[in-house]
């Protein structure tokens, strides 16, 4: 196919319509009558045909007149002076019969005689009774157009260097009268065919072959074999769609649900609102501990009380107390009772471990994780936030001890921060004995604070299970990676209401 | 937890070797401390271990390193002599604060470095293992002032009179309570008593008001003084214990002799400090079972002797700074620090286990996928909320199902949400001049409370808003996840106030309420401040689930 005939199938209907009468017409308000389209039509017809320098497109700058209120109306019903002379006639008529025959305004009477007596074509008599009539050269001039009259029929808007010498005489006059004609400066646009243009129209555009949309008639009609299909420009801009997606954040913690999962794990939930039994003394953490009063904690107005089972908090009670059956002293001070049944957020993810080992369903061997929304009496600001998400969990199994408690998180390392490289440094948790905080090598954000972890205290399991378990707990500090992976640096962004950040948010990244 | 301050040379003289900059964070690491800041010779240490407060000093972190350095081993020697001091503790104390330990010390230099060592050690001490002085709380006095014996009583809040430090009048125990600064703070401790504690001297000399403050005249210290009487007073025997024997240390350390009072209860005698040690049976099978590492008893003894306990025939003892030892456990891990974490070999869990979630979550993941194919953007709410957003500006009347924090931080995080299109309409709010159509949604937990039970609900909510939105897009959305659960649902009039009344629908499967869907009503808009029409539904995910069963 010729160059030529490729460009021929990319013209649009508008395109289609357009350039046929470029031939014969130049402006654009020529273009917009000689098409019948609207003016916004053949405009981006004409920026299309440009772009593909079928034609040039030349602004000039331009003095124009157009028709103002008045001038509209006397193209219209006729000049005042016109309809003056019609209802003079050849008689001798009085001002006030005039006024009444042409139903002008006095002032318009005044213009009309000011501009007839400086024509000469009437003449006013003074009796006693102001009266008027038509000269002999008013009486010849009447029957040809005033020179005002035959420019007020040409059609608007007029460019002025276009004018010959009479009309803008007729121009001058008119300007001197009120609200006839406007002039202005417009921008006129000219259109010229390009040697590709003139090229197509000799070709023809073969409007009867060409489709713009394939339609079903046309398939089942197999007529789509002897059509063109216009070819589209591929490489312009469409407008913006966004897609369903899915929120960034909870994207990254779907993933990390499924690599708990391929790593062995099973998920476990908790209750938003835990009592105080759940959340903190069945992990042995005592009563007194500075993470339960209501500067970090936050507690629940009603109902007051929580259902629990009394037997289980006899025996947490007895381990806080004097360390159950666990040849622990237990932490030495009375445990409140009432305390135990206040309900309270849940602060903390290990809430969920607890319900677990006490659970019926425990499996041993488990490995068990939860990815817990968690509420602290914290000032939000960009590294708090007061509503959270704690990923942690446990593993049980008869005989697990520090060496395994090491291993599994090394393999977190691995898994979650791409990490090599692990320091494992002494930590203190209540609930924990061993203790260690984990310290992992990210490729790219260097040495980071991954998580805590140990071994369950024996009076924390003891009591829950009634068994002699070894339980590996764990926590891992999942939100500065997420807010690595996802590029943002306030915390508070992974609840974002954005929704242009949220639309913008890549699903794939060079950041895995 | 607790930060302190202490001065690198300070700490290396007291070592006895030069400790570099570099080498701190390690040695930090035995003592689960970090370092948090260093300026020169000034070095800032935080702990993480609440329960070893004769860490919280220089002295303390010396003997410590000292056991990891092999400068020393096993437990510090501390020579305690018998003092001539008495203090009468009358039973009007029982009921209000009722122990008390003492000591005093001679014959040490007292300059202003040494003076703020002593007060940092005291306010943390106070703070963190006192309970804001609750438990614990710490004076310290020139002791050539005071004449012996000391009586520590209760009295009436109005019934005496002297000036507290830093003020110049004298003023009664309640005034202090009152205007004192540090009585403001701590008033909270004496709240339920009607007696406060005093101790004072045989010459009626105003000591302190435990636990608030010292006398101006009796109770400050000075630079010439070189001999301290040292009290603690609380309500827990093993605390003021505790405080008296790491005070003893710190100040034994510093080339003070130390001597012990004789505190006369009613029906018995205590003599402080009591330096005894505590001995603890340690199977030694349990060493190697929890940290799965093979130690001979001979190993086992050094390392606790690193870590400043005595090893001897099966027992363990007990350093008398040191009442953090509840079970064989916390013995065992001090074993395994000394014998450092980064030596122990990591070993790869064996049992085999399957991995999965619970039936809810898989469920809630595929209709999330559903709501993605309908083109909706997913959105994550904070679930703490207001009590404005759930009720008020969704023009609701009142509201009796929300669960309510009794000390919220702010009224706008006061409430757990009920539902979930109030965490849209906030979106909406948000993008008023982003891209229309603005299609969301949210899948997620909401808290319910009815009566005396609280509920939490795995839901989905979604809102479109654009131009020319309508009831019947909003439905094809509600139908189509229904259709996805295999269900199908009756649309029942129903008057719900977010809505435009007339286009809202009841969503009744099996004849039970599992949600609602309908035009957003003006008002509603109006009070989010948008000016663009939405639509929207709610569905209660757990009850569709329990009735699909």
């Amino acid at each position: 196919m010729t160059d030529i005939k490729k460009l021929i199938n990319t013209l649009h209907p508008l395109e289609r319509k357009v350039l046929p009468v470029l031939n014969s017409y130049k402006t654009l308000p020529e273009i917009v009558s000689a098409t019948g389209l609207k003016e916004v039509e053949v405009m981006r017809a004409l920026q299309w045909l440009e772009n593909k320098k079928i034609v040039k497109i030349s602004t000039e700058l331009k003095e124009v007149v157009s028709l103002d209120k008045n001038g509209q109306k006397y193209a219209k019903n006729g000049l005042p002076e016109r309809l003056f002379v019609n209802a003079l006639k050849k008689r001798e008529l009085s001002i006030s019969r005039l006024e009444k025959l042409t139903k002008l305004s006095k002032d318009e009477l005044n213009s009309c005689l000011g501009i007839l007596r400086k024509k000469a074509m009437v003449l006013i008599i003074k009796n006693k009774e102001l009266k008027v009539k038509l000269t002999d050269e008013g009486l010849k001039r009447v029957k040809k157009d005033f020179l005002e009259e035959k420019f007020l029929k040409k059609s608007f808007p007029l460019d002025i260097k276009s004018l010959e010498p009479e009309e803008q005489l007729a121009l001058q006059n008119l300007k001197k009268r009120k609200n006839i004609v406007r002039i202005e400066m417009q921008k006129l646009k000219h259109v010229k065919l390009l040697s590709k243009g003139k090229d197509i129209l000799a070709q023809g555009l073969g409007d009867d072959k060409i489709v713009d949309v394939l339609k079903p008639e046309l398939l089942r009609s197999g007529e789509w074999r002897n059509k063109n299909f216009r070819r589209y420009d591929v490489s312009i801009n469409v407008p913006k769609v966004w897609p369903g997606k899915k929120q960034t954040y909870r994207l990254f913690l779907d993933d990390v649900r499924r690599k708990f999962q391929a790593l062995g794990f099973v998920e476990m939930a908790g209750p938003l609102v835990e009592s105080e039994f759940w959340n903190m003394d069945a992990l042995y953490m005592p009563q007194f501990h500075s993470a339960r009063d209501i500067h970090d904690a936050l507690y629940v107005k009603e109902p007051k009380r929580a259902k629990l089972d009394e037997a289980l908090v006899k025996r947490v009670k007895a381990s806080h107390e004097n360390g159950f059956n666990t040849d622990s002293r237990g932490w030495n001070y009375e445990f409140d009772v009432a305390r135990t049944h206040r309900l309270v957020l849940r602060s903390q993810g290990t809430a969920c471990s607890a319900r677990m080992l006490a659970s019926d369903n425990l499996s041993i061997p488990g490995k068990y994780f939860a990815i817990a929304r968690c509420f602290r009496k914290d000032v939000v600001d960009a590294t708090h936030n007061a509503d959270f998400y704690q990923v942690e969990g446990i593993v049980v199994e008869e005989n697990l001890n520090l060496r395994h408690l090491f291993g599994l998180l090394k393999t977190f390392a691995k898994e979650f921060a791409g990490a090599e490289e692990i320091k494992l440094v002494p930590g203190y948790f209540p609930f924990t004995e061993p203790s260690v905080e984990l310290f992992a090598k990210h490729p790219e954000m260097g040495w980071i604070e991954l998580g805590g972890a140990g071994i369950f205290r024996p009076e924390l399991v003891r009591p829950l299970t009634g068994k002699k378990l070894s339980v590996i707990a764990w926590g891992i500090g999942i939100d500065r990676i997420a807010m690595f992976k996802l590029g943002i640096n306030d915390i508070r962004h992974l609840f974002s209401h954005d929704l242009e950040f949220l639309r913008n948010q890549k699903v794939v990244s060079c950041r895995q | 937890m607790p930060t302190i301050n202490i001065s690198l040379k300070d700490l290396n003289n007291l070592v006895g070797k030069k400790i570099s900059e570099k080498d701190l964070p390690d040695l930090l690491a035995y003592a689960k401390a970090e370092l948090s800041g260093i300026e020169g010779d000034d070095v800032s240490v935080q702990f993480n271990d609440t329960n070893l407060p004769y860490l919280w000093c220089v002295e303390g972190l010396a003997i410590l390193f000292k056991g990891v350095l092999g400068k020393e081993k096993g437990i510090p020697d501390i020579k305690i002599e018998k003092g001539d001091y008495k203090i009468i503790a009358d039973r009007s104390v029982r009921s209000v604060r009722p122990f008390i330990s003492a000591f005093v010390a001679k014959g040490g230099k007292i300059d202003e470095f040494f003076l703020k060592q002593v007060i940092q050690l005291q306010e943390k001490f106070c703070e963190n293992f006192g309970r804001r002085r609750e438990k614990v709380a710490i004076g310290v006095y020139p002791s050539r002032k005071i004449s012996f014996p000391v009586y520590y009583k209760a009295v009436p809040p109005k019934s005496v009179r002297f000036v507290p430090l830093e003020f110049t009048k004298e003023m009664t125990l309640a005034e202090i309570l009152e205007e004192h600064p540090k009585g403001k703070e701590f008033a909270w401790i004496l709240e339920n008593t009607k007696k406060y504690p005093l101790l004072s001297d045989s010459n009626k000399e105003i000591l302190s008001f435990p636990p608030i403050i010292n006398s101006h005249t009796m109770g400050k210290l000075d630079l010439e003084d070189n001999e301290l009487f040292f009290e603690a007073t609380g309500t827990d025997a093993e605390g003021v214990n505790l405080a008296a024997n790491i005070f003893a240390h710190v100040l034994s350390m510093r080339g003070f002799s130390i001597h012990s009072v004789k505190i006369s209860y009613v029906g018995k005698n205590v003599i402080t400090p009591d330096i005894c040690v505590e001995k603890h049976k340690l199977d030694t099978d349990k060493v190697s079972s929890l940290l799965g590492i093979e130690l001979k008893d001979s190993e086992i003894k050094k390392l606790l002797e690193m870590a400043r306990f005595n090893f001897k025939s099966g027992n363990v003892e007990i350093p008398c700074f040191r009442n953090d030892i509840m079970h064989s456990v916390d013995v065992i891990e001090d074993i395994g620090i000394m014998y450092g974490f980064g030596n122990v070999e990591p070993l790869p869990l064996t049992a085999y286990t399957i991995g999965g979630t619970f039936d809810l979550q898989k469920k809630v993941d595929k209709l999330r996928d559903i709501a993605v194919g309908l083109e909706y953007q997913e959105i994550l709410s904070p679930i703490l909320t207001s009590r404005e957003v759930l009720v008020e500006r969704m023009n609701l009347k009142r509201a009796l199902d929300l669960v309510e924090i009794d000390n919220p931080m702010s009224a706008g995080f006061s409430v757990l949400r009920s539902w979930l299109l109030p965490g849209l309409m906030d979106v909406l709010m948000h993008n008023k001049h982003v891209d229309f159509p603005q299609k969301i949604f949210e899948q997620g937990l909401v808290s319910v409370r009815r009566n005396d039970t609280i509920t939490d609900e795995e839901r989905i909510a979604g809102i479109s808003s654009h131009v020319g939105v309508s009831f019947t897009k909003a439905r094809q959305a509600v139908d189509a996840i229904l259709k996805a659960c295999d269900v199908v649902a009756v649309y029942q009039d129903m008057e719900h106030s977010s809505f435009i009344s007339g286009r809202v629908a009841q969503v009744v499967i099996n004849d039970k309420p599992v949600g609602f869907v309908g035009e957003i009503h003006p008002a509603v808009l109006t009070s989010w401040g948008l000016d663009m029409p939405a639509a929207g539904f709610e569905l209660n995910l757990s009850e569709l689930f329990k009735i699909i069963k």
